[in-house]
């Protein structure tokens, strides 16, 4: 049995951990809350000051914030659809079918994730001008959705290995193909997984900054990451409105996280207890 | 029963016709992209912003849509657009990455939409003909001098000497202010090497002679040590950059900073009430960098014409004059008399302007192409003096040889 001492030593490491964990979120808003005086301050403002609500108030009047946030948002939800739509037959070829070179292709689908985007961007840059996908949110989900389908692929190759093969084969005995194999059967017992893979997808999409700045020129268009960099200037940061769009441009993300939270971690343990 | 007479429906058929005519009007202007990273600055963003908007309602055929990019990143996004065959139309160029992108043919000459003879330019505009080409008119000239905060300098008066300026950032230190700020990180490369360069002229040195490199020179040598000095003396906000610095000066935690005048403007416009002055910076020698910022066209361009239109435009008196008074202690690509009430509002203006004869462009002068790698190179030469207390004189011996293999390899 577990002593109360060694309970209260982990509690206590659980909190430190959690603390440094949420502790730059919390300066974020206390900072985005705090007057220009106090900013620089001796004794550093430890608690917000809802007095300064009017900076919020102020971005949102005097920046693009809800339209850079629109649009992340229709790149984070387009990148995660495209790239689990794309990944799930992939996943499951790579997963139940033998055909040559099939440990070259999953080879190559890792290699993709070697290369730094910063090394792709000029020829995808100009080969979205080719194909005229620049300055398109539909272009951008495309240079996001290369990089995560492989990911994703390999994450639900995983999970569909873990799908006993005898399920299958009963429910092709009682006349399913298999394409409804993988949609009726497969993807719902591996849906957890497909929650997690959906997560990683969408957080991509949401933070990804080097495309959006690059293959997008026109300020409607923008992405609050992208809108949010562009508060930093030669001379002068306005560091309030750059707090006050964190702080926005963080709450969707962790709002959006919470919602699959539940199913982000039976994905992850998934199989755990097996055996 | 009032139904809809034949005439009403007519009449409204031809307004909606009319309607559409002018909204096809509309869209038939040719939109000219202009990427500066000036128009995300706090306090001459928006302003700059508007003044680009009377020139879209003086003109029924050309649009400029501004594209604010970071200042950190403007030149690798740009570049990298440009590399890929595209890229904003007009971008407003630091003098480094003007010379970077000139050798590589990103840029393209403007002779034929620029009249040059039409217009007197500052001396510093011959920066920008290379080989008999004009490859961008000046946008932004600004000199460097020491800003001082009077409040936080014992007697208010500003120190002449190099010796007295470290006396009086050691006494302004304290009780969560400091003395000075300066750059001193590889992130901020770029204004690292502003910083450096104006402790080279500072201490008579250069970069080089204009056929030779003399990074390891003893002025140069000597105005590193400087740099040194300052930066062991506890006397700066380590770590800061300089938005956050310059933000503390305006707050009034910061004494002295030598900026160019782009930031004093700034720092007027953010606190009417700071009663801050200028004065020539404390070294032996009066010569200060330059901030030149060039506009050019992009070589990828298919509006070349269209950016004419702007530039000239930009290049008339009173839109240089707008300009020049939205771009504070700075001056433009033409002379323009400052108003009378500015200078006696703002008497930092003038210290700025006097400064003009001895300012010189931040770079490595007769290697004006080599300039951002011989940067890359010095800087992070002195980041091992600075933080790795490595020796100054065979560090820049070692900053010289790099740069020589580097430019001989070329």
């Amino acid at each position: 049995m577990r002593s109360p001492a060694s309970h209260a030593v982990r509690m206590a490491l659980i909190m430190v951990l959690l603390s440094a964990a949420l502790f730059p979120i919390y300066w974020m808003v206390v900072t985005s809350l705090t007057s220009s005086a106090n900013l620089f301050a001796d004794r550093p403002q430890m608690l917000p000051d809802p007095s300064q609500a009017f900076n919020y108030a102020e971005t949102f009047a005097k920046t693009s914030v809800l339209l850079w946030l629109r649009n992340s948002a229709i790149v984070a939800v387009g990148t995660m659809v495209l790239s689990i739509l794309l990944a799930i037959l992939p996943a499951y070829a790579l997963s139940r079918f033998k055909f040559r070179g099939k440990g070259l292709l999953g080879f190559v689908l890792f290699a993709t994730q070697m290369l730094p985007e910063a090394m792709l961007v000029v020829p995808l840059y100009a080969i979205f001008a080719k194909l005229l996908l620049l300055d398109t949110l539909g272009g951008l989900i495309l240079a996001n959705a290369a990089f995560t389908v492989p990911v994703i692929t390999w994450i639900l190759k995983g999970a569909i290995d873990g799908v006993p093969i005898e399920i299958e084969e009963a429910a092709r005995i009682d006349g399913c193909s298999r394409i409804d194999i993988v949609l009726g059967i497969v993807l719902p017992v591996v849906a957890p997984t497909l929650a997690a893979a959906s997560v990683i997808a969408f957080f991509h999409g949401w933070n990804e900054y080097v495309f959006a700045q690059t293959l997008v020129l026109s300020q409607e268009l923008r992405t609050a990451s992208v809108g949010l960099a562009s508060f930093v200037g030669e001379l002068s940061t306005p560091i309030h409105t750059v707090m006050a769009i964190g702080v926005m441009y963080t709450l969707p993300a962790v709002a959006f996280y919470l919602m699959v939270q539940r199913y982000v971690v039976a994905g992850m343990t998934a199989g755990s207890v097996k055996g | 029963m009032t139904g809809i007479s034949r005439r009403t429906l007519l009449q409204a058929a031809s307004g909606a016709a009319a309607m559409n005519v002018t909204r096809s009007f509309a869209q038939a202007k040719e939109t000219v992209t202009f990427a500066a990273a000036t128009f995300a600055e706090a306090g001459r963003g928006d302003k700059l912003k508007a003044w680009i908007e009377k020139f879209n309602a003086s003109q029924d055929k050309v649009e400029v849509q501004p594209v604010a990019i970071p200042f950190s990143q403007l030149a690798n996004t740009v570049f990298t657009q440009m590399g890929g065959g595209g890229g904003p139309d007009l971008v407003r160029f630091d003098q480094t990455d003007f010379f970077a992108a000139l050798p590589a043919k990103r840029i393209l000459p403007i002779d034929d939409i620029v009249d040059a003879s039409k217009y007197t330019f500052q001396a510093p505009d011959k920066f920008l003909n290379v080989e008999g080409k004009r490859y961008g008119v000046v946008f932004e000239l600004a000199n460097y001098q020491l800003i001082y905060n009077p409040a936080l300098l014992k007697g208010g008066e500003p120190p002449k000497t190099f010796p007295e300026f470290l006396a009086a950032a050691k006494e302004a230190t304290g009780k969560g202010q400091f003395g000075y700020a300066f750059r001193a990180t590889m992130p901020e490369r770029s204004g690292f090497w502003q910083d450096l360069t104006n402790y080279v002229y500072g201490f008579g040195g250069n970069w080089a002679d204009g056929k030779q490199l003399t990074l390891n020179s003893p002025k140069v040598v000597e105005a590193i040590t400087a740099y040194k000095q300052v930066y062991d003396a506890g006397v700066i906000p380590k770590g800061a950059d300089a938005a956050t610095y310059r933000r503390m000066f305006w707050e009034g935690k910061i004494a002295m900073n030598i900026d160019n005048g782009g930031v004093a403007g700034i720092f007027a416009a953010q606190n009417p009430n700071l009663k801050f002055a200028a004065a020539p910076s404390p070294f032996p020698n009066r010569q200060q960098g330059l901030i030149l910022t060039a506009l050019s066209v992009n070589a990828n361009t298919k509006n070349k014409k269209a950016c004419g239109v702007f530039i000239n435009w930009m290049l008339q008196q009173a839109a240089q004059s707008e300009l020049q008074g939205i771009l504070g202690a700075a001056s433009v690509a033409t002379p323009v008399e400052r108003p009378k009430a500015d200078l006696e509002r703002s008497p930092w203006l003038g210290v700025y302007d006097a400064q003009t004869p001895y300012a010189l462009p931040q770079l490595v002068l007769g290697f004006e192409t080599k300039t951002l790698e011989i940067q890359q190179i010095v800087v992070e030469q002195v980041l091992k003096i600075l933080v790795g207390n490595a020796d100054v004189q065979k560090t820049l011996d070692e900053a010289q040889s790099l740069s020589l293999k580097r430019i001989e390899r070329q």
